[in-house]
């Protein structure tokens, strides 16, 4: 597909997305997400945001269609998700879990590789990375500050670093639209803002699409283009930082009071709270 | 502690360039790497260290079984093997009446058994493998989690009912086999995707009571059976690798052939599916026809491996450990080469289990039981699989 082309639609559509986490021993009780429409602009940073419970991860697993809704309907790129193979959509989409859990002695360049997988299809599975995968994940891991842990295990690697192995993985899909939930909850300082800059440079520069799930709302006031409220599976607002991260909207979600004032250098808003 | 003491240089973003004809149908381009640390660097499988450590193991399991065929009642030296195996290959020398005893033997009696003991430990290894895979738990075993138990009854039902003494017995066996082990892994899949917090401790007791069950009713089936059959039935459920002819090898060659091809082809689903059916899912693998491919020739190989040579323990849970410990985890290169260690680790348990107490014998079970428990007791123990408890 043509970069223009992308660019100029949206990347996704949602119309009247239900979901629900139980089957038929279950209700609809349970429902997670409700009705949920929207239109998600491609080459643009969104921030998904919302209290615990409130299915901003559960949204994200949708997107990456890990889990199918159970009504309505999702367009990628303009076609509906629901007739695309599961490895057409990780080719246009790649996913950054949570966590990351390995019990298997994998090293990190081998995991990172493994993102190549949708890109070799037709052989029932099976295939070998050529030069060109190598040179991709090689690119990746430099990008993310792997690539000296290449030869280490995921299973003895600190949290932090394989959140960042995780992210040269998804990269290595090549995709149009990254996924992230919570990619910088197990970073320190320094790596969350390297995260946070990588993932804006790949927005500006090759038009990456990044949807992200945070708690970290000053992190998705400073690097978010919007940013979209979740309550309870409905969402709430969607708009700029200034239009979002409002004192008097945040304290009927959240439940507490919350101070609201602007960041030094940026001038965005900056949420801290009370003493 | 080491770890914190390094002094890692301060990591800077590195530049990401576009080049304006940055419209190639990826979307992206990638900046010139660095020459100083060459793409060949990065530490993951290769097809030359593939072929290197494939026919590494390819080469092992021969010698492995020249030097299992020279042991037993009558020792055979390594020339007169040699040069049997050599003659019967180039057509030189046969059997027929009149021939060399020491020929007979070698030919008719130990290689048939070797040949054996290779395809049921290389079957029980692969297996091991892909369950561990699929279930995400580096102890399952089709014996510790009851698939073995389940193909056991399957079979048990086929002998005793006499489906087994019909015209059918070489087909109705491993049919009844595969569809008792079907059922286990139906059961044991089903309880291992109740819930998301399903542990290591679940499965194992889950497997534990599973084994129970089968096992009582195969207990109530040889109990009330004709005491002579009961017998052989108790022989063969201890593992057994004795008195194969040569149609009989045949046949379990034919279903372990569809069941590997099988398993081969889904090794690199395999792989990503260590990460979690949502995160395998995420990178475009199928994930329920996959499971179902692997579940199907996983009961398919154990039912034939139990039909042929009863229940034997532990192979499954040993070989890929270690296997993946010294070469690799990744299944492209672990399901082979533990196929090939996992053959030859029961040509020579077999071979322990026939010449120890020579000229008695004791069941391959005992040998493999008595390596395989520690190293289970010790897998329990070690921080890897406490980490992955869930």
């Amino acid at each position: 597909m043509d970069l223009g082309q992308l660019l100029s639609g949206p990347a996704y559509g949602l119309q009247d997305v239900t979901f629900g986490y139980g089957s038929r021993f279950r209700d609809t009780s349970d429902v997670v997400l409700k009705d949920l429409t929207c239109s998600i602009d491609s080459g643009k940073i969104l921030g998904i945001l919302g209290p615990n419970g409130s299915g901003k991860s559960t949204l994200l697993k949708i997107l990456a269609r890990v889990l199918r809704p159970r009504s309505g309907m999702i367009e990628l790129f303009g076609n509906p998700l629901s007739r695309l193979s599961q490895a057409d959509v990780a080719r246009q989409v790649a996913l950054v879990p949570q966590e990351t859990l390995q019990i298997f002695p994998f090293t990190l360049a081998e995991m990172v590789l493994m993102g190549r997988f949708p890109h070799h299809q037709g052989y029932g599975g099976w295939h070998w990375e050529d030069a060109d995968d190598w040179q991709i994940a090689h690119q990746a891991m430099e990008d993310l500050d792997v690539l000296h842990l290449g030869a280490r295990l995921v299973t003895d690697v600190s949290g932090g670093e394989r959140q960042r192995a995780v992210i040269a993985r998804a990269l290595t899909q090549e995709p149009q639209v990254l996924l992230l939930d919570e990619p910088t909850a197990f970073l320190d300082l320094h790596h969350q803002l390297d995260i946070a800059r990588i993932l804006r440079r790949l927005n500006r520069e090759r038009g990456l699409t990044v949807i992200l799930v945070s708690h970290d709302l000053n992190l998705a006031s400073q690097y978010c283009d919007q940013l979209m409220l979740l309550h309870l599976g409905h969402i709430v607002e969607v708009g700029s930082p200034r239009d979002v991260l409002r004192p008097d909207l945040l304290e009927s979600i959240y439940g507490c009071q919350v101070l609201v004032d602007r960041h030094p250098q940026s001038g965005l808003p900056r949420v801290s709270l009370p003493v | 502690m080491k770890k914190t003491l390094l002094v890692k240089p301060m990591a800077k973003v590195p530049p990401l360039t576009i080049s304006p004809s940055s419209t190639a149908s990826s979307g992206w381009v990638q900046s010139p790497l660095p020459k100083s640390l060459p793409v060949s660097s990065l530490p993951a499988l290769t097809i030359r260290r593939w072929l290197f450590c494939v026919g590494g193991a390819f080469l092992l399991a021969v010698v492995a079984l020249i030097v299992c065929l020279g042991f037993g009642t009558e020792p055979i030296s390594f020339s007169r093997i040699w040069s049997i195996l050599v003659g019967t290959i180039l057509g030189t020398e046969s059997i027929r009446v009149g021939t060399d005893p020491t020929t007979v033997i070698l030919l008719q009696v130990r290689l048939p058994r070797l040949i054996l003991a290779f395809f049921v430990g290389g079957s029980l290894a692969m297996v091991g493998v892909a369950l561990q895979a699929l279930l995400r738990n580096p102890l399952a075993d089709p014996f510790i989690i009851g698939i073995s138990s389940g193909a056991a009854l399957g079979a048990a039902i086929a002998l005793l009912f006499g489906v087994g003494i019909s015209v059918w017995t070489i087909s109705a066996l491993p049919v009844c086999a595969f569809a008792g082990a079907l059922l286990a892994l139906l059961i044991m899949y089903r309880i291992s995707s109740v819930g998301y917090g399903f542990s290591i401790y679940t499965l194992l007791l889950a497997g534990v009571v599973l084994n129970a069950i089968f096992s009582a009713f195969i207990m109530f089936l040889t109990s009330v059976a004709d005491p002579n059959r009961a017998f052989g039935m108790y022989a063969w459920l201890m593992g057994s690798l004795t008195g194969p002819d040569v149609s009989t090898l045949g046949l379990l060659a034919v279903y372990l052939g569809i069941g590997l091809m099988v398993l081969a082809t889904q090794a690199q689903s395999l792989n990503l599916l260590t990460l979690g059916e949502e995160t395998a899912r995420s990178l475009g693998v199928e994930v329920e026809r996959v499971k179902k491919l692997v579940f199907i020739a996983a009961a398919l190989l154990t039912g034939a491996v139990v039909s042929f040579s009863g229940i034997i323990g532990f192979v499954g849970l040993i070989v890929p450990h270690a296997v993946r410990l010294v070469l690799s985890a990744d299944h492209r290169l672990l399901l082979p080469a533990a196929g090939f260690v996992g053959g030859m680790f029961l040509m020579v348990a077999d071979t322990l289990a026939r010449t120890v107490l020579s000229p008695s014998e004791f069941p391959v079970g005992v040998v493999t039981a008595l390596v395989g428990g520690p190293v289970f007791l010790y897998l329990l123990t070690t921080r890897n699989i406490r980490a992955g408890m869930g």
